[in-house]
C-alpha cells in the first residue's frame, strides 16, 4: 500500500464532494434566479386574471405583488407565505401580515445572499413600489432601517396607515446561515385611502 | 515513513532506483509535505479570516446605520418648530375631564378638551383621540371664555371647507372628524397665545352585558403608528416641509427610536399619525367622573385598571379616580353585576322623536347550565390541514390538537376526519359514531398523516359542509389549518353558499397563520376562531374551544310583531347567541310597537318569550342608539358588496338627521368674529399623545423567517476541497520530472 496509488483516489474523493458543494451553491442560486422567471410568467397571468396562479404545478405557493426599486434596478416578484420552502424561490410575504399596498404592517422577507441583498443599500427617503394582483403601484418611502433579534420584532399595530418592512438575514456578508439578527427595512405608503 | 517513501519510486525503471541515492529523495519528501501542510495552514487561515472579516465587517456595518440614522435626527421633547429658522416652540398644553351618566344601557359621555396655548404665537392644534368603536358622536362645541359657539354636523367636505375659511379668515372654529369607528380627529384653529380654549364632545354609547355582567370601557390610549421595537429611547423630533394646495406649511412628526426618517408629506387628513410622547413624563391628563343609575342593586362593581373612589346617593352611584387625574395611556374600564335575584332578562326603552317612535329591546334569554336538559349531540367533522406548508411543528400542533378533540367526544356524539393536501382524503365514508374503535382507528389515521403537497382546501371545505347527518345531530365542522391560501373570497364563497346549519370553526395552527382568513371564514361560518400559536397552548385553547361548543346554540331567533306597523330594524339579520349573550334590537317604527314575540331554537327546542313593550318612561338617545345601529350595518353591508355610493347616500342621510359624526359626516363649529389679526401667523401643532401603557398594542409575527441560504458555505467548502484535491495532485506529481531530469543529468 502506498499514497502514489491511491492518490486518484484521494483526489476524486475530494473532487467528488467539492463539485457537489460547489453545485449545491450554484443551483441555490441559480433557483433563485430561474425561479423569478417563471414567477414574472405566472405573475403576468395574475395580474390579468388578478386571480391565484401557481408558477409551477406542485408550487406550494404563488405569485401575489412585484416590487421594484428603481434607484437600484431591483425587480422582485413576492410569493405568498415565507417558509424556507418558498424563500428559496422568491421573496415571501408573511400571511400574518397585512397585504400589500393595504393598511397595517406587511411582512416580506428574503435571503440575504440572493433577492434582499440589495437591502444593504436602502437609504432612508428611497422608493419602494409595490404592485399587487388587486391593487396599481403603490409608493413607499424607506424610513428606518433596524437590526433586530428574530424574536424580538415588534411593529406597532397602526391600521391607520400601510407600512411594508423588508426583513431579512443580518450580517450580509456572513458566510454561516442560520444566525439570530435580523435587518429591517420600513417603509411607509404614501398615497393609501 | 519508509514506505510512503517507496511508493514514490515504484514506477521508476529498477536500475534508477538502484543508483538512487537515499538522501535526497528523503529531502525532497519532507519539502512536499511541508508544502502541503503549509497550503493546508494557508486554505484554512483564508478561511478564517474571511470569517472573522465577515463579523468586523458586520459590526462595522451596524454602527454605521445608527450613525447616518442618529445625525439626521436632532433630540426634543415637548418642542416644535416655527416658521423661523432655529425657533422653537412649545405644545399647548391639554387637559381632558370626561363625565359620563349612565341609565339604563346607554351611555351619556361629555369629554371636555382643555387646550392652553403657552407659546408666544397664533396656533392651531390637532388632537388625535380614540373613542368607544359604537360611540355615537352627536354634538360639539367650543367655550371660549364666556362664549359659546355650537357645532353643527356637515357633510365631511362641507365642514372641512368651512372651517378651513374660518380658519384664513382668522376666526375661532374647531372640526371633529371621524377617522375609523374608534379613531377621531379634533382640530382646533387660532388659538390666541396664552389663551386657552375648550372643545366639548358628546356622545353616546350602549353598555356591553354578557353573561350577567355590565360593562363600560372608555378608550385612552391610542395606537400609535409604526415604529420597530425599542420604545424606551427618548423622543426625538425633526421636521419637513409641508406644501398644502395654498401655502406652505410646517408639520411635525416625531420618532421614538431614533430610527424613524420622515420624509412623508400629509397630504391626507386621515393619515394620522400624531406624534409620541414616552414614558415617564406622561402628558394629557383626565379625570373622569361617572353617576351611574343601574336601576337595580349591584352585587360588586369595579374598576380593571385604575384605583376608583365610589359614592352612592340613593339610586345614584358617584364614581371618580381616586388619583384625581390619570395620564392618558390605558383604557378604562368600570364592571358591574346585579345582585343575583335582580339579573335583567329583558330591557325596553323608548323614545318618540317628531312622528317616528324609537325603541331599544334587550333581551337574555335564559342560561342553559350544563347539567339541565340533555347533552348536545354533535356531528363534528374535522378537517386538517396536510399541506407542505403545515411540515414541522405546525403539523405536530394540530395533531395534537385533533388527538385531544377526539378525546373530548362522548358516545353520543358522531364524527368524521377529512385531510386535504393536494388531494382530498376522508376517513369513513359518513360520520361515525364516537366508539371507542371508531376512535383508535381515527388516532392511528392522524399519527399517520404526513405535511406534503399544495393547499386546495375549497373540495375539503365543501365535502365537510355538505356531509350529510341527522337533523338530530348539531353539525359542526372544526377546521385546522394555517391558512396559507390567496383564493380567500372564493372559499368565503364555498362557505357562504354550503353552511345550511353548520357552524364552522377554524383553528389557527403555526406562528403565522393567515388570521384575516380564519376569522372571516369563522364569521361567515358562523362559528369562531381560535388561534393556537404554541404546543404548550393545545389543551387550555382547545378546552375552552370545547366548553363553547358544548353548550347548545339559540338559532334562529327571529322577532315577531303586528306586521300593520312599519318598522325598520336593525341589525337585519339576528345572530346566533352563545350562552349568556343577549339579543340587542333597534327598532323604528311608525307607531308604538305593542307587543313582541321573540322566538329561536336552542337544542332542538323552541324557545319563546314574549314581550309587552308597552312602558311610560321614554329615555334620551334612544334615536341616536337606532341611528348609530344602522350606520354600523350600512358600513358593514359594504363588504358584502353592496353599492358604495349608494351606501355612502344612505348613511350621510341618517347621520344629518341624527346629528351624528360617520366616516362621511363631521361635526364644524365656526365663529362669527375673527379673533386673529390677519396678518399674524398661525402655527400648525399636533398634539402629542402618549404611548400606550404596557406593549399589548404592539403586533408581533412570531419568529422571523431564516433568511440566509447555504450556498455561500457550499461554493466556499466545495471550493476549498476541490482545492485540496488540486493541490494533492499536483504536489504529488511534482517529484517524478525532477528526479527524472536529475537521474539523467
Amino acid at each position: 500500500m502506498n499514497l502514489k496509488n491511491k492518490k486518484p483516489y484521494i483526489v476524486i474523493f475530494l473532487f467528488i464532494p467539492g463539485c457537489w458543494f460547489i453545485g449545491q451553491g450554484l443551483y441555490t442560486e441559480s433557483k433563485a434566479i430561474v425561479a423569478q422567471l417563471l414567477l414574472e410568467h405566472a405573475w403576468n397571468i395574475a395580474k390579468a386574471g388578478g386571480t391565484r396562479n401557481k408558477p409551477w404545478p406542485w408550487a406550494d405557493t404563488w405569485p401575489i405583488a412585484r416590487l421594484t426599486v428603481p434607484r437600484l434596478n431591483i425587480d422582485l416578484i413576492v410569493l405568498a407565505g415565507d417558509s424556507g420552502r418558498t424563500l428559496a424561490f422568491g421573496p415571501g410575504h408573511n400571511f400574518a401580515s397585512s397585504t400589500p399596498g393595504k393598511k397595517g404592517n406587511s411582512l416580506i422577507s428574503a435571503h440575504r445572499d440572493t433577492h434582499f441583498k440589495f437591502l444593504q443599500y436602502l437609504q432612508p427617503g428611497d422608493n419602494i413600489f409595490i404592485e399587487t394582483a388587486q391593487s396599481e403601484n403603490t409608493l413607499y418611502k424607506v424610513t428606518s432601517s433596524k437590526v433586530v433579534d428574530m424574536d424580538n420584532a415588534r411593529f406597532i399595530d397602526d391600521q391607520s396607515s400601510a407600512y411594508v418592512h423588508l426583513v431579512t438575514c443580518y450580517p450580509f456578508d456572513s458566510i454561516i446561515p442560520g444566525g439570530s439578527q435580523r435587518l429591517i427595512v420600513s417603509a411607509r405608503a404614501q398615497s393609501v385611502i | 515513513m519508509l514506505f510512503i517513501n517507496t511508493h514514490f519510486l515504484k514506477r521508476r525503471p529498477r536500475r534508477e532506483y538502484l543508483n538512487d541515492k537515499y538522501t535526497p529523495r528523503k529531502s525532497n519528501f519532507f519539502i512536499w509535505f511541508k508544502r502541503i501542510i503549509i497550503i493546508l495552514l494557508l486554505i484554512t487561515l483564508g478561511l478564517l479570516l474571511m470569517l472573522l472579516g465577515n463579523l468586523a465587517y458586520g459590526d462595522t456595518r451596524t454602527s454605521e446605520f445608527q450613525n447616518i440614522e442618529f445625525n439626521k435626527l436632532s433630540q426634543g421633547s415637548m418642542l416644535i418648530k416655527t416658521n423661523t429658522s432655529g425657533i422653537y416652540q412649545q405644545v399647548p398644553l391639554l387637559h381632558t375631564d370626561v363625565d359620563m351618566h349612565i341609565s339604563g344601557m346607554i351611555v351619556r359621555s361629555n369629554i371636555k378638551q382643555q387646550f392652553k396655548n403657552i407659546s408666544d404665537n397664533w396656533i392651531e392644534a390637532e388632537y388625535v383621540f380614540p373613542l368607544p368603536e359604537n360611540a355615537a358622536v352627536d354634538h360639539m362645541q367650543i367655550r371660549i371664555g364666556g362664549r359659546i359657539i355650537e357645532g353643527r354636523i356637515k357633510e365631511k367636505l362641507d365642514a372641512k371647507r368651512a372651517y378651513e375659511k374660518a380658519k384664513r379668515d382668522g376666526r375661532k372654529a374647531a372640526l371633529v372628524e371621524q377617522q375609523r369607528p374608534n379613531l377621531f380627529t379634533n382640530t382646533v384653529a387660532n388659538i390666541a397665545p396664552g389663551e386657552s380654549i375648550i372643545v366639548e364632545i358628546e356622545y353616546q354609547q350602549v353598555l356591553h352585558y354578557e353573561q350577567g355582567n355590565f360593562s363600560l370601557r372608555f378608550p385612552m390610549a391610542i395606537t400609535p403608528r409604526y415604529i420597530p421595537d425599542n420604545i424606551q429611547q427618548q423622543s426625538t423630533l425633526h421636521t419637513s416641509n409641508h406644501t398644502s394646495e395654498n401655502s406652505t406649511e410646517e408639520t411635525i412628526s416625531f420618532s421614538l427610536t431614533g430610527w424613524g426618517h420622515n420624509t412623508n408629506q400629509i397630504q391626507d387628513a386621515t393619515q394620522i399619525t400624531p406624534p409620541l410622547q414616552s414614558a415617564p413624563n406622561k402628558i394629557n391628563p383626565v379625570s373622569i367622573n361617572i353617576k351611574l343609575n343601574a336601576g337595580f342593586p349591584l352585587e360588586k362593581l369595579f374598576s380593571r385598571y385604575h384605583n376608583i373612589i365610589k359614592q352612592q346617593t340613593n339610586d345614584i352611584i358617584t364614581i371618580s379616580l381616586a388619583n384625581g387625574v390619570t395620564p392618558s395611556d390605558r383604557d378604562f374600564e368600570l364592571v358591574w353585576t346585579p345582585q343575583i335575584n335582580h339579573t335583567p332578562k329583558a330591557a325596553v326603552f323608548s323614545e318618540k322623536i317628531n312622528t317616528d317612535y324609537f325603541q331599544m329591546l334587550m333581551l337574555a334569554p335564559p342560561i342553559d347550565g350544563a347539567h339541565n336538559g340533555q347533552p348536545l349531540a354533535r356531528d363534528i367533522n374535522y378537517i386538517i390541514d396536510t399541506s407542505g406548508s403545515m411540515h414541522g411543528i405546525s403539523m405536530h400542533q394540530a395533531k395534537q390538537s385533533l388527538l385531544m378533540a377526539l378525546d373530548r367526544l362522548r358516545l353520543h356524539d358522531k364524527f368524521n376526519i377529512i385531510q386535504f393536501n393536494s388531494i382530498t382524503d376522508q376517513l369513513f365514508s359518513h360520520s361515525q359514531i364516537a366508539s371507542f374503535e371508531n376512535i383508535l382507528i381515527a388516532k392511528q389515521y392522524i399519527n399517520r398523516l404526513k405535511a406534503e403537497g399544495g393547499t386546495e382546501m375549497a373540495p375539503a371545505l365543501k365535502l365537510a359542509l355538505n356531509n350529510p347527518t341527522d337533523t338530530y345531530y348539531v353539525h359542526q365542522v372544526i377546521f385546522l389549518t394555517d391558512g396559507s391560501v390567496g383564493n380567500e373570497s372564493a372559499l368565503f364563497d364555498i362557505i357562504h353558499k354550503n353552511l345550511g346549519n353548520s357552524r364552522l370553526f377554524t383553528i389557527g395552527i403555526g406562528s403565522a397563520p393567515n388570521s384575516y382568513f380564519m376569522r372571516k371564514a369563522a364569521q361567515f361560518g358562523r362559528g369562531s376562531f381560535t388561534y393556537i400559536s404554541d404546543v404548550n397552548e393545545v389543551n387550555n385553547k382547545m378546552t375552552s374551544l370545547f366548553s363553547k361548543l358544548e353548550s347548545p346554540l339559540m338559532t334562529d331567533i327571529k322577532l315577531h310583531f303586528d306586521q300593520n306597523i312599519v318598522t325598520e330594524i336593525w341589525p337585519e339579520r339576528l345572530p346566533d347567541l352563545y350562552n349568556g349573550e343577549p339579543v340587542i334590537l333597534a327598532i323604528k317604527s311608525d307607531k308604538p310597537l305593542q307587543e313582541v314575540t321573540l322566538t329561536g331554537t336552542r337544542a332542538l327546542s323552541p324557545w319563546r318569550a314574549k314581550l309587552n313593550l308597552k312602558t311610560e318612561n321614554t329615555s334620551k338617545g334612544i334615536g341616536i342608539f337606532w341611528a348609530r345601529k344602522k350606520i354600523a350595518a350600512l358600513m358593514d353591508s359594504i363588504q358584502g358588496g353592496a353599492n358604495k355610493e349608494q351606501v355612502r347616500a344612505n348613511i350621510i342621510d341618517v347621520a344629518l338627521t341624527h346629528h351624528l359624526v360617520s366616516k362621511y359626516t363631521s361635526l364644524v363649529a365656526v365663529d362669527k368674529i375673527p379673533s386673529r389679526p390677519v396678518d399674524s401667523r398661525l402655527d400648525k401643532t399636533r398634539m402629542p399623545v402618549n404611548l400606550p401603557h404596557g406593549q399589548s398594542t404592539y403586533k408581533t409575527f412570531g419568529r422571523l423567517p431564516q433568511t440566509a441560504t447555504s450556498a455561500k458555505l457550499n461554493l466556499l467548502f466545495g471550493f476549498s476541497l476541490m482545492m485540496l484535491g488540486l493541490a494533492l495532485a499536483v504536489l504529488l506529481r511534482q517529484p517524478v520530472p525532477t528526479q527524472n531530469t536529475s537521474n539523467q543529468s
